[in-house]
């Protein structure tokens, strides 16, 4: 009994013992299948695509008499990326024959609307657009073209996609995908076995796992929720999340999500996902408008995005495509003759880096700082609506990076540190929209935005706001006399401060124009003084200063600091006439259904006596035709109000000025602040003359308001003259009726008697 | 000059609550406002007073010039001219119009921003603008646009009554009744 009971006893143990442990690892089986079930249909219906916000710039408006010539046209269709073809073949597509364009436009999302794909003829010269017709023949008031895409806002971990819905994605491309990745896509149930085996013998024989054999869905599960290693454990998890997926989705959800979410590159700290994203990151174009040789190298990059990274290794990239195109043709996809044109075909690569603005990104996110929590702006898939005026932005970086090239040659002390650097920002006046930002030498990366952040001594940039306070006064005029002579001063800590002119020199008697124009220290802090520095302060606040600057006499000479924002901020107020315009970087943001979550408004407040404002403008036009900015006068032979500023010891370099269509501020120096050797003139004026010389200016001519008049005087003695008796006549607003002192024998004689002078001054005064 | 050739001395800049409008005399034929003439000075304030005169330049005999006229005439007088809006800029305006009738205060922010792109000193467009701002109920910045489009459009007398009116409105709309008024009883308002 009991060796028969034991004899049976341990086998029974055993056979317990076995199937408890089969249990227990069924049911832990069970529980893990359980639980990756839980994880995929939570995973994959919670799942947000993590859409980043995207940023445009304004987009272009063609209109009759718009200064976009056939060759900016041109340039802007190519940025657009827009191709050189039949137009009648789709979107995305034009023809230039000459002057005149044909565009097929592609759907784009403004501000304000949804336009679907139209076709237009435009006209242009070498001056401007000069007509406009849809496709019927019928004339139109104007059109404008796409925003350009200028960046995404992220989050940290930095996925960026587009998301794709069915409809958006080409029936080849999907195609192709299958036909190199899955060929029974629509058969299995998430894992192919048949391909499983295909694989294991291709690893056997070749020693080492080369094939993986895995499904589109096994493939989605693992860019989904797992890390990268190849283990036999995560081989298996992945099959049943796969088989799971298959058995709560339908093929075509599994495969939408799998076209948005593959990973098919790296841009830096960003994550390329989709085919959407693909698309336009590597060709630079939306999905629809992909050619056979274009989809056969996105399909091409799955099994390995950095191996086979066209940007960087262009022959891997050409050599894949080609043998994915090989395999199409073979399972007969494509036919022979397709396959051989786009095996010919170049990669078709859009231009790397092209349009990449950090300094002005980094202003447009603080702008929105006020207004959006960050983490809100990466996730939530909005449109960030700019006001970057491609084309400015263009010209300004140009310049900047041309002339440094130039500078370097010539600045002092260039081998003791850090390379020169240079800031330029370029804006509309009038609406205050910034149109061009460029933070430094390197164009294309941001690290220091000295645009934003450099403050620096802005010299004798703080001139204009010194004479607008004296003329605001009603006690000054452009032809009111200053002295330019020495003063001594004794400052608050015992000190004596002694200011000389740049060249030493000292002028004596002059009017205030020239003072002004030719940027004479005395005479200004002599002028400063009597006004006192708490009313200069003043005027720099009204005009758009945020800070109130330290009341020493040398800032009278500019030892304020200021960015070259701020300066910016300031020149605008006197381009727009004494209102100043806040200025903006943003004109509206748009959730992912096109509602405008905020538009970012014009705003306009009075801070300056127009009148005074015109006066001041107007002496600022000498500046660049006889005074220190001469040689913008010399080349763009437009009226226009300008100043240059050099900071002591050289270490600053700038140039400000407006038109009625723009106003920029360009500063040139080193970051660690050592003498660079150069003046406003010599440094900051270049850049400033490059870039604005590539736009389309309008004068600077302001309706003069009522209470000013135009005069001639003499530059070098203020007397009040015409252009025929004196070399040097120059026109200044005045208020209307001033007084002013003649030169004899020039204009109406002098027939007034001294009676009938003074009977008229008591009849204007006395009320 | 006689009192009726009194021209309104216009603020744009306020520094007090009460310097808003003044209405003060001036010699000129009528400009419409002017700049704040400092309160303590009698109005040809600008004639400089406390600069020495300028060192006499040799051969020349100084006397004192009031504009002459022949100068005024060629480039003193601001030349009066009417302003309209091109095509692109009007087609832009009745668009706004269209989205303000419909509700859409935004797109027709947006709108006018476009405009302004093109013809950024053309006070129709500011006109255009305060109007927009009424509607929002932003009445301080419908005051500063009207305020403006009142400068860009000096040279225009329907524009500047137009502005005019509307900035009439606007101050009645913030309660400052008397600055309306004033303004209304301009000469060339009417």
């Amino acid at each position: 009994m009991t060796t028969t009971r034991s004899r049976w006893m341990l086998p029974r143990k055993v056979l317990y013992a076995l199937g408890g442990v089969i249990l227990v690892a069924a049911l832990s089986l069970l529980g893990w299948v359980f639980y990756l079930d839980g994880v995929v249909q939570h995973e994959f219906k919670g799942r947000l695509w993590s859409v980043p916000a995207r940023v445009y710039a304004a987009p272009t408006d063609l209109y009759v008499g718009a200064t976009v010539t056939s060759d900016d046209l041109d340039t802007e269709l190519r940025r657009l990326h827009y191709r050189v073809g039949d137009p009648a073949n789709g979107p995305g597509i034009y023809r230039r024959k000459g002057s005149d364009f044909e565009i097929n436009t592609r759907r784009v999302r403004f501000v304000d609307e949804v336009r679907a794909p139209v076709r237009i003829r435009v006209h242009a010269n070498g001056e401007g657009i000069t007509g406009i017709e849809s496709a019927d023949g019928s004339e139109l008031p104007l059109f404008r073209l796409d925003p350009l895409l200028i960046g995404s806002v992220f989050p940290v971990h930095g996925e960026d996609r587009i998301v794709l819905t069915p409809n958006d994605v080409p029936e080849m491309l999907v195609k192709f995908l299958k036909t190199i990745e899955d060929r029974r896509f629509d058969e299995h149930h998430g894992v192919d076995l048949r391909s499983i085996l295909r694989a294991i013998w291709a690893d056997v024989r070749a020693g080492q796992m080369v094939q993986g054999g895995s499904t589109l869905t096994q493939q989605l599960v693992k860019n989904y929720f797992l890390t990268d290693e190849r283990t036999f454990g995560r081989k298996l998890k992945e099959a049943i999340m796969a088989m799971r997926l298959e058995a709560h989705y339908s093929k075509e959800e599994i495969l939408i999500a799998y076209l948005n979410e593959i990973d098919l590159g790296q841009d830096g700290e960003r994550a390329i996902h989709g085919f959407g994203l693909g698309s336009e990151y590597y060709f630079g174009k939306p999905i629809d408008e992909l050619e056979p040789a274009e989809m056969a190298l996105l399909v091409g990059l799955v099994k390995g995005p950095s191996w086979y990274d066209p940007l960087k290794h262009p022959d891997r990239a050409r050599t894949r495509r080609n043998l994915v195109l090989k395999e199409l043709g073979e399972a007969q996809v494509l036919d022979a003759g397709a396959v051989a044109r786009a095996q010919a075909q170049p990669l078709g690569l859009r231009p790397a880096g092209a349009g990449y603005v950090p300094a002005f990104l980094d202003l447009v996110r603080r702008h929105l700082k006020r207004d959006y929590a960050e983490a809100d702006l990466a996730a939530a898939g909005l449109s960030i609506y700019t006001t970057l005026d491609p084309h400015a932005q263009a010209a300004a970086e140009r310049a900047v990076t041309n002339q440094l090239k130039r500078l370097d040659t010539i600045a002092h002390n260039r081998s003791k540190g850090a390379p020169l650097e240079a800031a330029m920002i370029i804006a509309e006046p009038t609406s205050g929209q910034v149109l061009a930002v460029v933070g430094g030498r390197d164009t294309r990366f941001l690290g220091f935005n000295r645009a934003l952040d450099a403050r620096r001594s802005i010299g004798s940039l703080v001139k204009p706001a010194v004479y607008l306070t004296a003329l605001e006064t009603g006690r000054y005029n452009a032809a009111t006399i200053l002295q330019d002579a020495p003063l001594e001063l004794k400052l608050p800590d015992g000190q004596v401060w002694a200011p000389q002119n740049y060249t030493h020199e000292v002028f004596g008697s002059v009017p205030m124009v020239r003072a002004l124009s030719e940027s004479m220290n005395l005479a200004t802090v002599r002028l400063g003084l009597e006004l006192g520095l708490p009313a200069v302060a003043d005027t720099l606040q009204k005009l758009g200063l945020e800070r109130r600057p330290a009341l020493n006499p040398s800032m009278l000479l500019g030892t304020v600091e200021m960015t070259p924002l701020e300066v910016i901020q300031v020149y605008t107020a006197l381009a727009n006439g004494g209102f100043q315009s806040r200025l903006r970087s943003v004109q509206a943001v748009l959730d992912e259904d096109g509602k405008a979550l905020k538009s970012f408004k014009l705003e306009v407040t009075p801070a300056a006596s127009p009148a005074a404002v015109y006066e001041v403008s107007r002496m600022m036009t000498q500046v660049t035709e006889r005074g220190t900015g001469r040689a913008v006068g010399a080349r763009l032979h437009v009226t226009m109000p300008a100043k240059t500023g050099t900071s002591s010891d050289l270490r600053d370099s700038w140039f400000a000025g407006f038109t009625g269509s723009h106003v920029a501020v360009a500063w040139v120096g080193y970051d660690d602040n050592r003498p660079t050797g150069l003046t406003g003139a010599t440094g900051a004026l270049p850049v400033w003359l490059d870039a604005m010389s590539e736009l389309h200016l309008k004068a600077w001519q302001p309706d003069t308001p009522t209470e000013v008049e135009d005069r001639w005087i003499e530059f070098s003695t203020g007397l009040a003259t015409e252009p025929r008796c004196s070399s040097d006549a120059v026109l200044v607003g005045v208020p209307r009726g001033t007084a002013l002192t003649a030169r004899q024998g020039c204009g109406q004689p002098a027939s007034e008697s001294v009676v009938d002078r003074v009977k008229s001054w008591l009849e204007k005064t006395v009320h | 000059m006689a009192r009726k050739n009194s021209a309104l001395i216009f603020a744009v800049r306020r520094t007090s609550a009460t310097a808003g409008l003044l209405i003060l005399a001036a010699c000129a034929a009528p400009p419409p406002y002017q700049m704040p003439a400092p309160k303590a000075e009698p109005v040809p304030a600008a004639v400089p007073k406390e600069t020495p005169p300028p060192p006499p330049p040799p051969a020349a005999i100084q006397t004192v010039q009031e504009a002459p006229k022949s100068v005024q005439k060629e480039v003193a007088e601001p030349p009066s001219r009417a302003f309209k809006l091109g095509p692109a800029a009007l087609a832009l305006v009745n668009q706004a119009r269209g989205q303000i009738a419909k509700g859409q205060l935004p797109g027709a922010s947006a709108t006018l921003d476009r405009a302004l792109r093109i013809e950024p000193q053309n006070p129709l467009l500011w006109i255009e603008l305060a109007r927009l701002r009424l509607t929002e109920g932003d009445t301080k910045q419908a005051e500063n646009c009207a305020r403006r489009a009142l400068l860009l459009g000096s040279a225009d007398v329907s524009v500047r009554q137009a502005a005019g009116h509307l900035l009439a409105d606007v101050l009645r709309a913030l309660h400052r009744d008397d600055e309306a008024k004033d303004l209304e009883d301009q000469p060339w308002m009417n």
